[in-house]
């Protein structure tokens, strides 16, 4: 039932909204929950949100497959880590730790489409408004499988410790 | 006069998922001409089945990432008309207020960053930081209000989880409401800005008028520029209404060989949802400062250029803020009531029966049905659901068909730029589901 369980958003999340304080660093994890290893990113981000992980300064945010929403999570924070399913040519399961910078699109989709806009577009875009986050991180894990399944792959559910371990470096 | 002319647009940007715009022109004869929707089916109806109606409004969220609160609610209506499920007066409300932060979101962003670019000559909203900087600060403004919203109410901007058959798992607090409410009366500024940047370039918006049917709901007790109650009408049954239950008779659902979406018609060859079709249908019961916009654009009632669609969003725009405003001075004034379904369900008679229902909200673009049969115990047995772009797509190739011989003089690119921005004047929302990011390293 955790379908259900899910309609209870924890405090970290709702401090978000309207009026409230935003903290310095927000963790976005990214990916449709349906679709098995495509939603590693909210799975992870779930996880890292578990009260007894205790990161004070951090908001950790599910944003599903939100498109320019993403432009307003980030704005005027110190740093944004974002986790997502990545296709890098890299063994299923494969963690790997990247900057705006070391990466470019292979998206054939130049401009803004409303889902599939390119992430680094949205980063530019915040950019040239004036509110980008000085450190922008992302986590990419290589999938296993996009089929419909509302679980990661064992491949990755059996690695989920080590990506805590990896993420939680960097939000110290 | 073009006697050549091949245009081939594979996937349309600046829509939501992917559709593509393919003219054969050989000899001066129009050979080929279609809007193509290529993608996948997704399958939501078959994956619903089996699962229990608490879960099904958190499943088919994941259809959008625009409109995951019109198909939440569209699903738990259906759900609820399903099971004999009774909604409160409060929890009614506040699911209006919902909708309203979605359709906000919506339209700013179609307004804003995808559909501006065309009319100031951008290839995207990037781009036009540099060239008007304070206009796009003003479209991020009014956006993240309506983010901010939709997260106060559905606990998220995306994918709401506060939403229950029954009711809502939690409401905001009095004094949130006067936050939000404040801050809706700080953007009604940024919204007249938006207007005006709008009417300054509306030169730019294609003169193009094709005879069409609109569909939309429409409610009459009391009489509302609705969004999520009333049955279903349109401009050719002169403002009659049919119950929503009537959905596949009005939808007629059909399959082309061009489109793996579904195409759809009713009383001729095809007929067009979204915020003209609402704005046709229920033009006189818009608020004062949404008449106002109208009037602005001289938008009125019948108007039939696909083009407008854009500006119908913005005048709705108008209508949201003010609208909102005034029901939650209306909510506040009954005072709030402790009544969050955290059990999920108000099931007066304590069981569940067996049942059938269909549910029916407004999208951003269109009219969205939801129908589900549930088994006694509550399971779901089966599920259809018609969203408002399939609506559109016939409507769409009917417009190619009288606007390509009409604008035959023009240069190559030209014929091409007013197709695409045909396209997504309709605002479509093809579909949308992996999302990975796609990278290569920098060696």
């Amino acid at each position: 039932m955790h379908l259900l369980l899910d309609a209870f958003p924890r405090r970290e999340v709702r401090k978000v909204t309207g009026k409230s304080q935003k903290k310095a660093i927000v963790v976005i994890g990214l990916g449709n929950v349906l679709l098995s290893d495509e939603g590693i990113g909210v799975h992870i981000a779930r996880r890292l949100a578990r009260p007894k992980r205790k990161f004070p300064l951090v908001d950790f945010i599910e944003a599903g497959s939100a498109g320019l929403t993403l432009l307003h999570l980030i704005a005027n924070r110190k740093k944004a880590v974002i986790i997502d399913c990545a296709r890098m040519e890299a063994e299923p399961g494969t963690i790997r730790r990247f900057t705006p910078d070391e990466v470019r699109s292979v998206k054939q989709l130049s401009n803004f489409s409303m889902h599939e806009q390119d992430i680094l577009q949205v980063i530019n875009l915040s950019k040239q408004l004036g509110e980008c986050p000085r450190e922008i991180v992302f986590f990419g894990i290589q999938p296993e499988s996009l089929e419909p399944g509302q679980k990661p792959t064992k491949t990755l559910a059996g690695r989920m410790e080590t990506y805590i371990a990896e993420i939680s470096k960097e939000l110290a | 006069m073009h006697n050549n002319l091949d245009i081939n647009v594979h996937h349309i940007t600046r829509v939501e998922g992917h559709g593509n715009i393919v003219v054969n022109l050989k000899n001066g004869k129009i050979e080929k001409l279609q809007w193509h929707v290529p993608e996948a089916p997704r399958f939501f109806e078959a994956m619903v089945r089996g699962h229990n109606f608490q879960d099904i409004q958190i499943i088919v969220s994941r259809i959008c990432g625009i409109c995951s609160i019109t198909h939440s609610l569209a699903a738990t209506k259906a759900v609820e008309s399903a099971l004999g499920l009774t909604v409160s007066e409060q929890a009614d409300t506040v699911r209006i207020l919902m909708l309203y932060a979605e359709q906000l979101q919506s339209h700013i962003l179609h307004v804003g960053y995808l559909a501006a670019p065309d009319f100031f000559g951008a290839p995207s909203v990037v781009p036009l930081v540099a060239r008007a900087p304070d206009v796009v600060k003003t479209i991020v403004k009014a956006h993240r209000t309506a983010n901010e919203w939709a997260n106060l109410i559905a606990g998220r901007p995306t994918h709401p989880v506060t939403i229950v058959p029954g009711g809502l798992t939690r409401i905001p607090t009095a004094k949130q409401f006067r936050q939000l409410q404040q801050t809706l009366k700080d953007i009604v500024p940024a919204a007249k800005t938006i207007a005006e940047v709008v009417l300054s370039i509306a030169g730019n918006i294609p003169k193009f008028e094709r005879p069409t049917e609109y569909v939309s709901l429409k409610q009459t007790s009391p009489p509302t520029y609705t969004f999520y109650h009333g049955g279903i009408t349109s401009t050719d049954i002169k403002g009659m209404v049919c119950p929503v239950e009537k959905w596949h008779d009005t939808a007629n659902e059909y399959v082309v060989e061009q489109s793996t979406a579904k195409w759809a018609k009713w009383h001729r060859d095809s007929y067009a949802v979204g915020a003209l079709a609402r704005f046709n249908n229920n033009a006189d019961l818009l608020s004062p400062m949404a008449k106002d916009a109208a009037k602005m654009f001289g938008l009125q009632k019948g108007n039939c250029n696909p083009y407008m669609n854009t500006v119908a969003q913005l005048v709705e725009c108008f209508h949201i803020i003010e609208t909102t405003i005034e029901m939650i001075d209306k909510l506040l004034t009954k005072g709030l009531k402790d009544e969050s379904c955290l059990s999920g369900v108000r099931n007066p008679a304590g069981t569940i029966k067996a049942g059938r229902g269909a549910g029916a909200v407004e999208a951003p673009r269109g009219i969205l049905f939801h129908e589900y049969e549930f088994d006694k115990k509550g399971n779901c047995v089966a599920a259809d659901m018609c969203i408002p772009t399939n609506q559109n797509h016939a409507n769409i190739q009917k417009d190619f068909e009288k606007l390509l011989p009409e604008i035959l003089d023009q240069s190559p690119n030209d014929i091409r730029l007013k197709l695409e921005m045909l396209v997504r004047s309709y605002d479509p929302c093809i579909s949308c589901s992996t999302h990975f990011l796609d990278v290569k390293f920098v060696k």
